[in-house]
Order: C-alpha cells, then sequence, then structure tokens
C-alpha cells in the first residue's frame, strides 16, 4: 500500500529535519532551504499492516495558498509543521490548517510543534497555553515524537 | 721481604682478576671499534634489521600515509588547478579522440552496409515502406544504424504521482521515486511556465529520451535508448494509446495491488517483444 504524504509549513521550521531524522536516523545542525520539493520513500509497519510512504518534503511557504498548490494534490496525508521558538509561523495556525483541509478534504492532517528540544519545560507549556489549537510537539534533534507522527499518520490514512 | 716487594705482592693478590677484566674489555673494545669502522662488517651486521624494517614499512605504507598523501594531492589539485587541466588535458584528449575514432568506424560500417544495400531489394522494400507510410526515408536508415530501445515504462497517477505499474528490462531504480520525482518535475515545469493546458511530453539526457504520454488521470513515461525515429514514435503512440485503451480502462476498478498487478502485466504482454518487432 503506497500512500503520498506531504511535509509543508514555514521555511526552516525543521520540515527537512524532521524527514532526515524518519528515513535516515540523521540530524544535522546545518540549515540548507529545500528548492521546490524533496522526495524520500519508507516502508512503515504497524498493527500487522505494511504501509510505503512517499513523503515530499515541500519548500517552506509564510501562507499555504500564496503558492502553487501543484505539489500537495492527490496526497494522502498532511504533516503540517511549526516551529515552537518562533511565534510568527504559528500565528494563523488554524486558517492554515482550514485552508489546507479544503483542498484535500480526505487526508488526515498531523500538526507539529518542532525544536522540543530548544525549551525549558516552563517556556513549552507557556507556549503551549497560547496555541489554541490541537498539536503534538517533536524534536527533529532528539527524534522526540518524530517515528511516532508518521505511524500515527499512517494509522489515520488506511 | 722488603717492604715494596711485600706491597706489590699484595696488589699482584688483590688486582689480579680486575687486570683480567681490563684485558678483556679492551679486547672487546678493540673489536667494536673494528666493527664500527669497517663499512663491510657493519652492512653486515644492520642490513638484516634495515631489510626487516623496510619491508615492514612497505606493507603499512598504505595504512601509515596514506591519508596525509591523499589530502596532500587534494590539495595540490585544489591549489593547482590550471596545471592539472594542463597535464590532464593530452591524456582525456586523446581517450575522447579514440573513443570518437572508433564509434565512427563503427557508424562508418554501418553506413557501407546500408550503402551496400542501396541497390538490393532491402532497399527498394524500404523506399517502399517510406512511400506508403510517409515516413522519411532517413528516418528508417538512422533507425536501422541505432536501434531505438524501450528501457522502461512508468504508469504514473497524475497529481499523486503513485506509480500505477511499471515494466523494466533490468529493474535497476527504485521506480516509486523515479515515478515519483518525475511527476515533481513535470508539475514544476507545468506551473513555472504556467501552461493551462500544455503539458510536458519529452524529456531528453544524453543518449535517453523520456517520452510522455498525458491522459486525464496518468501520465505514461516511456523511457528509451538510442535513435528515435518517426516511425519508431509513431508505433510507440500508437501502442500506448491501444495500451490505455485495452488495459488501463478495465484496470480502473479494483483495488491498488490488483490494478498494479493487471496493469503490470499488460505493459509486459504489449511491450516485452516491442524492439524485436521494429
Amino acid at each position: 500500500m503506497n500512500k503520498k504524504v506531504i511535509l509543508v509549513g514555514h521555511f526552516g521550521v525543521g520540515k527537512t529535519s524532521l524527514v532526515q531524522q524518519f528515513v535516515y536516523s540523521k540530524f544535522s545542525e546545518k540549515y540548507l532551504t529545500t528548492i521546490g520539493v524533496k522526495i524520500d520513500k519508507k516502508v512503515v509497519e504497524f498493527d500487522g499492516h505494511q504501509m510505503t510512504l512517499l513523503i515530499w518534503d515541500i519548500a517552506g511557504e509564510t501562507e499555504q495558498n500564496s503558492v502553487s498548490k501543484s505539489y500537495k494534490l492527490g496526497s494522502h496525508g498532511i504533516i503540517y509543521v511549526f516551529d515552537l521558538t518562533r511565534p510568527s509561523t504559528y500565528e494563523n495556525l488554524s486558517g492554515q490548517v482550514e485552508y489546507l483541509k479544503t483542498l484535500l478534504p480526505n487526508a488526515p492532517i498531523q500538526v507539529l510543534g518542532n525544536k522540543k528540544d530548544l525549551l525549558s519545560e516552563e517556556e513549552l507549556s507557556s507556549i503551549t497555553e497560547t496555541i489554541d489549537f490541537p498539536f503534538k510537539t517533536t524534536s527533529a534533534k532528539t527524534g522526540e515524537y518524530v517515528e511516532d507522527a508518521f505511524i500515527d499518520l499512517s494509522k489515520a490514512m488506511l | 721481604m722488603s717492604k715494596g716487594l711485600a706491597f706489590d705482592k699484595l696488589r699482584e693478590i688483590l688486582l689480579e682478576k680486575d687486570w683480567e677484566e681490563r684485558e678483556e674489555f679492551a679486547q672487546k673494545l678493540n673489536d667494536l671499534d673494528d666493527q664500527l669502522n669497517s663499512r663491510n662488517r657493519l652492512q653486515e651486521k644492520i642490513q638484516p634489521i634495515l631489510d626487516n624494517e623496510r619491508e615492514d614499512l612497505r606493507a603499512k605504507f598504505p595504512e601509515l600515509f596514506g591519508p596525509q598523501i591523499t589530502e596532500s594531492i587534494r590539495k595540490q589539485i585544489s591549489e593547482s588547478q590550471d596545471e592539472v587541466v594542463e597535464a590532464l588535458y593530452p591524456i582525456l584528449g586523446r581517450m575522447i579522440k579514440k573513443y570518437i575514432t572508433s564509434e565512427i568506424e563503427k557508424l562508418s560500417e554501418k553506413v557501407d552496409e546500408q550503402m551496400k544495400l542501396a541497390f538490393s531489394w532491402e532497399a527498394w522494400k524500404m523506399r517502399i515502406k517510406a512511400w506508403f507510410t510517409g515516413t522519411p526515408q532517413k528516418d528508417l536508415i538512422i533507425s536501422k544504424l541505432i536501434e531505438p530501445k524501450i528501457e522502461e515504462i512508468f504508469i504514473v497517477e497524475k497529481q499523486s504521482g503513485m506509480l500505477l505499474g511499471s515494466f523494466s528490462k533490468n529493474h535497476s531504480v527504485d521506480q516509486d521515486m523515479i515515478a515519483a520525482m518525475l511527476t515533481a518535475i513535470k508539475t514544476f515545469v507545468e506551473d513555472a511556465f504556467k501552461g493551462e493546458t500544455q503539458e510536458l511530453d519529452s524529456i531528453d539526457y544524453d543518449n535517453y529520451k523520456i517520452v510522455i504520454k498525458n491522459f486525464k488521470s496518468f501520465f505514461i513515461a516511456v523511457v528509451t535508448s538510442g535513435g528515435m525515429s518517426m516511425a519508431f514514435r509513431d508505433k510507440l503512440d500508437d501502442t500506448l494509446l491501444d495500451f490505455a485503451e485495452k488495459v488501463l480502462k478495465k484496470a480502473k476498478d479494483g483495488d491498488d495491488e490488483v490494478k498494479q498487478e493487471s496493469i503490470t502485466s499488460g505493459l509486459e504482454e504489449y511491450f516485452d517483444n516491442f524492439d524485436k518487432h521494429e
């Protein structure tokens, strides 16, 4: 069973790092901006199912509706990533997710707040309180909730 | 016994052993002096040790000095690129010249063969075929010289980039990834030039050409090598349309795995002997 998953969100939020951590178990401090799209593949297994994920890591956009939707079409699942340390990346979170839901009504969405490793417990809880939208926290650096995020999305895509 | 005589006797008794040892040392010292100052004798002693060390060093040389030598060569090349190019240019030039010469020889042989056939029945058949099919005779000759071949075929869902089925002679690449990348390239080109109804229909690289046949919800990418003649392209187009009509329409319904299996077996049926018929 093959599924197309897209990773979207502002530039520099760690989309490529999340894919690198998930597919290759690697993390790099170097920042290289993604041009256009980068595609990776990983086979996941859960609850006796096997699923091949074709992961489209799409170049960062400040507004989801400001650029071409072509890369997003036909997706079976969406991972929307924002940076917990940069409020501008989650200011209009519900609007961005709403736009994606309209574009791909049948695709489940996983919203991830990345770079958890850069925050203390107190900072994290105060930021979480300000975001009025359900999301999960991750760290591409430590790998926390990275694999689980993809597995949870795969289960929702079944 | 006088006092002096008694003293000498006593000294002789006490120091006799020391004198013997001194003489022995002096002898050894003389021998050593002799060995060190005689080149041949010294060489005889040291040579086996040096030989051993040299063999040992030779065996461990890549391990001990490899990284330093590599680094030094890399540095030299990056600091003196012009000199490197100048040094390599004649060698590469000769290699390229040799390769081109051999390819031209092969081509020339094939042209000779075709010329010999110019007034044969084969040639007349080709002229008649060209006249009937409307294909220029040069295309028929070119296709005979560098025969086109189908290397791989991918049937890809248009928006998602998912592979619906494939045909390959060597299975050397990850076909899911290729299908996705081809979709991304197509999407990029079509977006970049904002052609609402225009679609990418071929990609050329080196000796290969990817022919893309666009349909409503999917596209077929055919990777070909060799010289693409009009006749080959026509035959390919006709076969792809026939395949799309007969196989893809039937396979449309059904789950993903069944669909992929029936498309792949259909591709094999249609294209396994496609080149041989040409």
